[in-house]
């Protein structure tokens, strides 16, 4: 039982149990709201100065879980000392990272030190789950197990601890950024790099010292938040990293008191959203605040308007490269060589596979178009895919409409609703597109989860009928692996004439400098409109594909991991390069599959490979276009 | 079906041709080889944890068939291919291993969405695919090559639903599930059979697996005053709700389905956990011989640790293969209707499991009610709480 405290189970007669309720949910949305502010404090804090989304940042709370598990189950050291050895022993993790993984980077594009913690974060998470195993275990809280009565509630000593680590760690950091050297140095570099550096600013240094902090903060909350649900696995890095980037865009991108206001403010959007609809619709409102947010105040709820732009106002964020030029003749032969590719005694297994990568492919050259082309990074891209799999699954199952027209229903159906999703965010800028495209992917895929009368929502559709042309059923892995091939070297000619047109000129104006295309006379919604509408449909087919071969989907096949892995292709085949995403697609479908042999190794090969192309080819395997 | 296309006819004939001659060459290394089934499943990515369970259950399993002299003196192994629980993954792994002369038989995937996307290639290719875990109704109806020995929720949930309703008294209930699809269709199965039982279902809440947080869930609950909560969880969830329901003050009776049979359970829960009532399919001090060599076999093996559901799904799957096996060898045919003639084949979570032809299910699990009790499962020994 939790405590002599607790409560008689219903306190309150029932006139004043709405109120009291209301009071109950404030009081958990804040309690939770808390739990976001740790590691929502360290992501404001790295973005305040490099402008970076550390995606690892949720690996180091993971790490630190670990850490701190190992700390109190096999060491039993007394609480404060575990908190240093976490702190320590996750700044350690925070320096190596920027020392090996960011530092390298800092000359080249914008976007790779992005990939590099995605590569990062792949890498951290795959080696904690191999020393320690993928099952959960309970970290117990060192606290004393006392309950104090809150509302109909109670809270224990850990919610104060963790609202203590993150109030006085926000503030601290308020103060040390605005009165120390090391801070003014901090904030010297983060507004003007070079400038900073003309000054004498050791940049190299401050972001150590940034890494090194954020990492222990990262390290201990992670600790903090396993001791508070007793319980730690390695599948806590992603989701707490989404919940950290919400909560700090929420708050204002770098702004590290705004982060725990954030954060708070998310709890409590959460919390209602729960009191209201009910509990499965919980994230759609954490996602939703953050779209608001975005749309109303790009900047964050608590940035003032003298602060300078968060993101550079010509195209820094994406920097040309000189393209690998491929003759066109090598291209057609490559074409060639696929094509009778099923002629040849080739397994099923590797035309699976490459089917996979077509279909991966597709979903590839609709972001290369709006990421590389036009410079929306978008990481909601399989809401894409999901709106053109249930569109062409549900029109040929419900409405009997032949596969073929049901596939480019779905493409179609991707092309309207997903340029109408994404509209919103059309005037955002480098990082906050990425983010609010995250968001708006999440939130496509709760509402296919919810929307029940329409998408049948956890159970899925099944039964879905195979791929067919003109009444016939394209059933054997040869004729499915023909058509993938087909329609996506036909979405890629197109897509290729398409950047050869004054239309490719026009949006890659857009995307370097769309002040001047602004000056120019471009519209620039149009513009981004019609790359979403064409991308959205070379997404959509793919999706639409995708499930007329599974004949099963439901909310979790087209997920989040689909959206990065898209990203990293487009990244690693170089960005606006229509064959560069196809071979990427080729790469990333095709290197985990080499890897088998490695087994439980192969995500972590895969990421370590990851990481020494970003590395060593930041501008993509072909350059950007 | 009009897919007629000469060229893989032409193939088709010429690999057969190819295969007859590597057998016969074959023939004689045979004896020395294993049969070989297929597992495809996770090891890595947010799933990863089950899959290592999976192992757990087969090794133990292998070692007990290959004791006993293996199958007509054949060993059984399996090769495991990890999917991560990937729908992508899992069609390719499908094709590997329906192309692959040696795999005799498929054993997964995990979740609904990785196993059924692969089920037309294993239909179409004429591998079964034996799903022990895979609840979703629809999973058997990809094919008669789609066999399943997981438990179906049509006859879990009325236990249960016994269970809280009939033996503990309970009268107002509070549903939370995971918004899975095993989640979804056993909480229609559960809330139908309370009802008949004459139950009043106050409040159902859904939850996403990602989910940790359930305060505001839980006053949601508190709110609509019920007499019990059922918890339709695996055991890492359904150890947070009981710890959170604690904390914010609930004491009513909670009663949770057997999937958060574990000990990990006891391990994260606490002593918020004790109290709680669970149907299980088999327990601790189970008098059933084969409950008894199972779990004394699995401490045995690795180091003292009690077995879980998810170790006794995998262990029942693998000695269902070998049965099978025995009976089929190794035409992927014969073995597709071998499943239709093994009998009474020893199994933790039946007693004795025998498909239904029709369903190509296994009807008719044992059932056991538990309660948590000093921190270990006991059997529930008819005493309010």
């Amino acid at each position: 039982m939790a405590g002599a405290t607790a409560p008689a189970a219903f306190p309150y007669p029932s006139g004043d149990q709405r109120l009291s309720s209301w009071l109950d949910y404030t009081i958990n949305g804040l309690i939770v709201g808390n739990v976001y502010a740790l590691v929502a404090v360290g992501l404001a804090l790295i973005f305040g100065v490099s402008r970076l989304i550390n995606f690892a940042q949720g690996s180091i709370y993971l790490v630190g879980a670990y850490i701190g598990w190992v700390a109190v189950v096999q060491l039993h050291t007394p609480l404060p000392l575990t908190i240093i050895v976490v702190a320590a022993a996750a700044a350690l993790v925070g320096l190596i990272i920027e020392r090996f993984g960011l530092r390298p980077l800092q000359n080249s594009v914008r976007i790779a030190p992005l990939l590099a913690t995605i590569g990062i974060s792949f890498v951290l998470d795959q080696l904690v789950m191999l020393t320690f195993s993928p099952n959960p275990r309970a970290l117990p809280s060192q606290l004393p197990d006392v309950r104090f009565q809150l509302g109909g509630g109670t809270i224990g000593p850990l919610d104060l601890l963790i609202a203590g680590v993150g109030i006085t760690s926000a503030l601290l950091l308020f103060v040390f950024l605005r009165y120390s050297k090391l801070g003014w140095a901090v904030r010297a570099a983060s507004q003007d790099r070079d400038a900073a550096m003309q000054m004498g600013v050791d940049v190299n240094r401050v972001n150590q010292a940034v890494f090194g902090i954020a990492a222990a903060l990262g390290g201990v909350s992670g600790m903090l938040v396993g001791m508070y649900y007793n319980q730690i696995d390695t599948a806590m890095s992603l989701q707490a990293t989404l919940k950290g980037v919400v909560a700090e865009v929420v708050g204002g991108a770098g702004n590290v008191p705004g982060a725990v206001i954030g954060s708070l403010l998310l709890g409590l959007v959460e919390s209602y959203g729960v009191a209201v609809f009910g509990t499965s619709y919980r994230n759609l409102f954490a996602f939703l605040l953050l779209v608001v947010v975005l749309v109303l105040r790009p900047n964050g709820l608590f940035a003032s308007a003298r602060q300078a732009p968060p993101e550079p106002l010509t195209g820094t964020f994406i920097a040309p490269s000189r393209p690998v030029r491929i003759p066109r003749w090598a291209l057609a032969v490559a074409a060639a060589g696929f094509a009778v590719l099923p002629f040849f005694p080739v397994s099923f297994y590797v035309l699976q596979t490459l089917i996979n990568a077509w279909l991966l492919g597709m979903l590839a050259l609709s972001l290369t178009l709006v990421a590389g082309t036009v410079g929306q990074v978008s990481l909601g891209h399989a809401a894409l895919l999901a709106i053109g799999a249930y569109t062409s699954a549900l029109l040929s199952l419900t409405l009997a409409v032949p596969v073929g027209l049901a596939v480019i229903g779905g493409g179609l159906m991707s092309a309207a609703l997903g340029t109408l999703l994404i509209s919103p965010s059309f005037r955002l800028r480098g990082h906050y597109v990425s983010i609010a495209t995250l968001a708006i992917g999440e939130i496509v895929s709760l509402v296919i989860l919810n929307w029940e009368s329409v998408t049948r929502g956890p159970i899925g559709i099944s039964g879905i009928p195979p791929l067919s042309l003109f009444g016939h059923d394209l059933i054997s892995p040869s004729s499915v692996y023909w058509f993938s091939l087909a329609v996506m070297v036909v979405l890629a000619l197109l897509q290729g004439r398409l950047l050869t047109s004054h239309l490719g000129r026009s949006f890659r104006a857009i995307r370097d400098d769309d002040i001047a295309a602004r000056a120019y006379g471009l519209s620039l919604n149009r513009y981004k409109s019609l790359a979403f509408i064409f991308g959205g449909f070379a997404a959509g087919v793919s999706g639409g594909i995708a499930a007329h071969l599974y004949s099963y989907i439901n909310h979790e096949t087209f997920n989040t991991q689909q959206s990065i892995l898209a990203l990293t292709v487009v990244i690693l085949g170089g960005l606006g390069n229509v064959v560069g995403a196809i071979l990427g697609s080729v790469a990333l479908v095709g290197l985990p599959e080499v890897f088998r042999i490695a087994a439980e190794y192969r995500i972590l090969i895969y990421g370590i490979v990851l990481l020494l192309l970003v590395r060593f080819r930041p501008q993509g395997l072909l350059g950007t276009i | 079906m009009s897919n007629i296309d000469r060229r893989t006819l032409v193939k088709g004939s010429l690999a057969a041709m190819m295969a007859g001659a590597a057998f016969s060459r074959a023939a004689f290394a045979q004896a020395a080889e294993p049969i070989l089934l297929g597992v495809s499943g996770p090891l890595t990515g947010p799933n990863a944890q089950y899959g290592t369970q999976w192992k757990q259950g087969f090794d133990l399993a292998l070692d007990e068939i290959t004791a006993a002299g293996g199958i007509n003196g054949r060993k059984l192994a399996y090769q495991f291919e990890d999917s991560q629980s990937d729908p992508r993954q899992s069609v390719a792994i499908a094709q590997k291993f329906v192309s692959d002369p040696r795999i005799v038989l498929e054993l997964g995937d995990f979740s609904s969405p990785a196993s059924m996307a692969a089920s037309p290639i294993y239909q179409r290719g004429g591998l079964v695919q034996f799903g022990f875990t895979n609840s979703h109704p629809d999973f058997t109806k990809g094919g008669d090559f789609m066999w399943s020995t997981s438990v179906s929720q049509a006859d879990e949930q009325p236990l249960l639903a016994a269970y809280a309703v009939k033996r503990l008294g309970l009268k107002k209930l509070a549903v939370l599930h995971l918004n899975t699809d095993w989640g979804r269709t056993s909480r229609d199965y559960f809330v139908k059979a309370a009802k008949e039982y004459g139950a009043e279902v106050a409040v159902t809440e859904g939850y996403i697996a990602e989910e940790r947080d359930f305060r505001s869930t839980l006053v949601r609950v508190r709110d609509a005053n019920p007499d019990g909560l059922i918890l339709i969880s695996y055991y890492s969830d359904g150890a947070l709700i009981a710890r959170q329901a604690r904390q914010v003050g609930l004491k009513q009776m909670i009663c949770a389905a057997s999937s958060v049979y574990s000990p990990k359970f006891l391990e994260l829960g606490g002593e918020a956990v004790e109290d709680v009532h669970l149907g299980t399919r088999y327990f601790p001090e189970d008098p059933r011989p084969e409950v008894k060599k199972f779990i004394a076999g699995f401490k045995a093996k690795y180091g003292g640790q009690e077995p879980d559901a998810f170790n006794a799904y995998a262990y029942d799957a693998m000695n269902m293969a070998a049965a099978v096996v025995k009976i089929g060898g190794t035409d992927r045919r014969a073995i597709r209707d071998a499943f239709a003639k093994v009998k009474d084949v020893s199994s933790v979570i039946f007693g004795r499991a025998t498909f239904d032809v029709e369903s190509r299910r296994v009807k008719g699990a044992m059932n056991a009610e538990l309660v948590v009790r000093k921190g270990q499962f006991a059997l529930w020994d008819g005493k309010p709480t």
